[in-house]
């Protein structure tokens, strides 16, 4: 059990800097989720924390303790590799007993833990196949079970879902999710998927280009996204992002929308942020309609329908209700809530309040 | 269809027809040891030729191996191509596994294998007199040790690029898993890489096997006697300048292709895996 902090720390490849001072506090027994694109640092980061590469610049504490010079043996951490890194000629039980055997746990008491954790991932009665006659799932498990078999101070986890099918990927998220509950082991979550950062995280930490650009509760980073990048990762269907120019509050694009009670900001080139659930179809002929544009598609997803409306050489999305009827090319008013919008400022890509 | 099916099967004979012929290219030469081996010297010659011997006989392998030295000829064979190709592997793997694997500024990774495998493009005959020389001095002509070390001098680089290679194919996670799981490097590399690794430590040992039991020029120039010539030198040496002894050739030929063959026989799994390891993944 213990915190993880990163104080200053810098990543460099060569002349590549992959993380750039990097300032973190993972809290004891939290599940923090790194989130962000392929090639944001995430994945550099946590392999930091595990002492698979050497700080640049900075200092890493597992604890209270300094680990820059520490091998990994000594950290005291677990992994669970994306890969799932299975050592291909050993057994699932010798998979899973492998932490044990490098640390000399006699014999009887490791065949022991391998039976009570093999249980707990559902993986008794395969515990004398190899890797290779695994399904995705299962070897899933066995890279889960290798990890937790010891009490570590961390869990370390990068994209471990990403191989796995659609429906499989759902079911262990809530088993990973309960599983790091009952441990109570601050575990660092590395994935480029929003949707598992929002439903696993305590904290998400949003990087891109080798910064956190925003670190807080998923409810904060979807409710109140600080910069342009986090508003666009966040959500799915992605926030529609409009460009125009802010004059005295009122919000206006070359594709006619307009949006006024935007208080009195005024931004030349802004960013105005609207989540497809934010949007709504309004009545015909309803004077409040922010924009008239014809359909572009019309997506049942189920629980709702989504409409794509063309506003200029803009997409438009929203999530209407699921019952909406509507044919391409027919002309929709929509209305925004001017108190669920966002702006953002196109140059520093910042947020403006209003 | 009639037409497609024709022609697959002509395609097929062709095949057929040409391994058969590369077969016996590369077989007949072994069969016609083995069969003079067995004939009377007078039949070895007889035209037209004796296809099978018609008497056989054991006398070449008894005046061979009873009363020629070639049981010590090939004891002497035996241990030096085992020490050199374990040396070899050993140090082939460590060397290959630590260019695979770590890091080193600029292009030194490069420079480095360049350079190790640079020593065996000049031909061996020019090491010789500069060996000849040094192991006079260390007083270790004629020794075994002394074709051991110029033997591994010549395969290291060889198991080192192999060896290389085959870690380079090996996921890094692995090693990288078992070092989180609690493993030194080195316990990575014992109980992780190596296992793994094992077509290309087949593959590699075979190699090296083949290359020092077959070895002629630099045994020639460093042996001198029984105590260390090995096969090769002492089938050379029933060429005389009285006779050339074709029988006891034919014996000790034949016999020197058992041992590798017996080897590659047991390994050849490994060893057709370990040759295409590097070309396909998976």
């Amino acid at each position: 059990m213990a915190s993880v902090v990163f104080q200053d720390v810098v990543k460099k490849f060569g002349t590549f800097t992959a993380v750039s001072d990097l300032n973190l506090e993972v809290r004891d027994k939290e599940f923090l989720v790194l989130l962000g694109p392929s090639g944001c640092g995430k994945t550099t980061t946590m392999r930091m924390v595990a002492g698979l590469e050497e700080v640049t610049t900075g200092e890493i504490f597992i604890g209270s303790d300094p680990v820059n010079d520490v091998l990994p043996k000594y950290r005291d951490v677990a992994m669970v590799f994306q890969s799932y890194a299975l050592y291909p000629h050993l057994s699932v039980a010798e998979n899973i007993g492998y932490p044990l055997k490098i640390r000399k746990v006699p014999q009887d008491k490791r065949r022991r833990s391998v039976m009570e954790v093999a249980r707990r991932v559902e993986l008794d009665g395969l515990l004398d196949r190899l890797p290779k006659q695994l399904s995705g799932g299962q070897r899933q498990r066995v890279a889960l079970a290798r990890a937790i078999i010891r009490t570590p101070k961390v869990f370390l986890m990068d994209e471990p879902l990403s191989n796995l099918d659609a429906k499989l990927r759902v079911q262990m998220r809530a088993e990973l999710k309960h599983l790091q509950h009952e441990l109570q082991v601050t575990t660092i979550y590395v994935t480029h998927d929003q949707i598992e950062a929002m439903t696993l995280a305590h904290r998400v930490a949003v990087m891109n280009k080798g910064v956190i650009e925003q670190l807080g509760t998923p409810k904060e980073i979807y409710n109140n996204p600080r910069t342009l990048f986090v508003a666009g990762f966040i959500g799915s269907p992605p926030m529609n992002l409009i460009d125009g120019e802010v004059k005295d509050g009122v919000f206006t694009s070359l594709g006619g929308i307009r949006v006024d009670g935007l208080g009195s900001a005024n931004v030349a080139s802004a960013v105005l942020g609207a989540r497809p659930e934010d949007i709504h179809v309004l009545p015909a002929g309803n004077a409040k309609a922010n924009i008239v544009a014809p359909i572009y598609s019309v997506e049942l997803t189920g629980e709702s329908t989504l409409v794509t409306l063309r506003a200029g050489a803009a997409l438009l999305t929203i999530r209407a209700d699921k019952n909406f009827v509507g044919d391409f090319d027919q002309m929709v008013e929509v209305g925004f809530a001017p108190e669920r919008v966002f702006l953002f400022d196109r140059q520093s890509q910042d947020r403006v309040d209003f | 269809m009639a037409h497609r099916r024709k022609s697959i099967g002509i395609q097929r004979i062709a095949a057929y027809a040409t391994i058969a012929v590369a077969l016996v290219v590369t077989l007949f030469p072994v069969y016609w040891i083995a069969a003079n081996s067995f004939k009377y010297d007078i039949d070895i010659f007889s035209i037209p030729p004796q296809w099978v011997p018609a008497n056989p006989t054991s006398k070449h392998y008894h005046a061979a191996f009873v009363e020629r030295p070639f049981l010590i000829y090939a004891l002497n064979s035996l241990i030096i191509a085992v020490s050199t190709t374990l040396v070899s592997v050993v140090f082939g793997s460590l060397a290959g596994y630590a260019l695979a694997r770590f890091q080193y500024p600029g292009r030194w990774r490069y420079q480095i294998s360049f350079w190790i495998l640079s020593t065996r493009m000049m031909p061996p005959i020019v090491t010789i007199i500069p060996l000849y020389i040094a192991f006079n001095h260390l007083g270790m002509l004629n020794t075994k040790p002394a074709v051991i070390i110029a033997y591994t001098a010549f395969n290291l680089p060889f198991a080192t690029w192999m060896m290389k290679s085959y870690f380079q194919d090996l996921p890094v996670e692995l090693e990288e898993a078992a070092m989180v799981d609690g493993d030194t490097r080195w316990g990575a590399f014992l109980h992780v890489a190596l296992p793994l690794a094992r077509p290309g430590l087949a593959a590699t040992a075979i190699f090296c096997l083949i290359i020092s039991w077959n070895e002629f020029l630099l045994a020639l120039i460093l042996t001198l006697t029984e105590r260390s010539q090995t096969l090769p030198i002492g089938i050379a040496g029933r060429v005389t300048q009285y006779n050339t002894y074709w029988g006891e050739i034919s014996a000790a030929g034949f016999t020197a292709c058992i041992p590798i063959m017996l080897f590659a026989f047991v390994v050849q799994k490994h060893l057709v895996r370990g040759i295409s390891f590097g070309a396909v993944k998976g």
